[in-house]
């Protein structure tokens, strides 16, 4: 499907992620987290909104072990699950 | 011997050429110039109202933590895999398809495998169908446009750290649009050829 011809106006540009590629978990450091995370998904039937606490466990297991550059939760995406942080102040 | 009223006719010609001549020339300047500002002009409009696909403004970290996730918007992303012809991964997305709502991020995982007896470097681009939904969708961190290299007979799991902008909720093009698909694809990379950053017309 990426390799179909777009005949006609349209044009699709890629862009680079905004913090570049992840390193390869070569030794599977984090393949648990992963596993975890997986069968929540089927769990939940794909929803993603009842699986982040696995993401968001999947990532600070690769922060840990220097495969992502350490960065505030906060910062991915995950403030509501911050300890400390009830939703109703969240929602103000 | 010429009469004063023909020598105020020709001088009064003179002036009127002087002025149309002065007209023609700014003219052209203002042409010139119009051509050199068409370009951050363009992109200036694009960037507001991102037709063509381009990037907009504004994408950052701090974006991310103020974030308001838009619950009622639940969006279908699909994951597709392909590998080039001379290409001997076997490289397919983990899961079929995920539900997310814009303005919260997601994961999602594709996994590799080398089979061969010798390690194979690959780069991989990806394409999001509908091209104008492309426009939301921000990957914050994935496997695409580095090289990756896979040992003989290894496994990984490439994930993909993503999330569809706020904005597009509020796009009135966006409205019929339920599904988004990603798709990957991995090219083998040889030794000395520069790839350049594709792009699709």
């Amino acid at each position: 499907m990426s390799t179909a011809m777009n005949f006609g106006t349209k044009s699709f540009q890629p862009r680079p992620p905004d913090k570049g590629s992840f390193p390869l978990d070569h030794f599977g450091e984090c393949k648990s987290f992963k596993e975890k995370f997986m069968r929540c998904l089927r769990d939940k039937n794909y929803e993603n909104a009842l699986c982040r606490n696995e993401s968001k466990e999947y990532l600070m297991c690769r922060m840990q072990r220097q495969l992502m550059a350490p960065e505030p939760l906060e910062k991915l995406g995950f403030r509501d699950l911050m300890e400390g942080k009830p939703e109703a102040k969240d929602e103000c | 011997s010429s009469n004063p009223f023909q020598r105020a006719q020709e001088d009064e010609w003179r002036r009127r050429n002087k002025t149309v001549l002065t007209y023609v020339a700014a003219a052209a300047v203002g042409m010139l110039g119009a051509s050199y500002a068409a370009v951050p002009l363009y992109r200036l409009y694009c960037q507001t109202t991102g037709l063509g696909g381009s990037a907009v403004a504004g994408h950052s970290s701090d974006q991310i933590e103020n974030m308001v996730p838009v619950k009622d918007r639940v969006i279908k992303v699909t994951f597709n895999a392909d590998v080039h012809a001379s290409l001997q991964w076997n490289f397919r997305p983990q899961q079929t398809e995920i539900y997310v709502v814009p303005g919260e991020t997601a994961l999602a995982f594709y996994k590799a495998k080398n089979p061969t007896d010798k390690p194979v470097i690959g780069i991989s681009t990806y394409n999001v169908v509908p091209f104008e939904a492309g426009q939301y969708f921000n990957k914050i961190q994935c496997f695409c446009f580095e090289e990756q290299r896979l040992n003989p007979q290894e496994e990984v799991d490439m994930p993909v750290f993503f999330y569809i902008d706020p904005e597009f909720a509020e796009d009135p093009r966006m409205v019929n649009v339920d599904l988004i698909t990603l798709s990957y694809t991995f090219f083998e990379a040889k030794e000395g050829h520069k790839l350049p950053v594709p792009g699709y017309n």
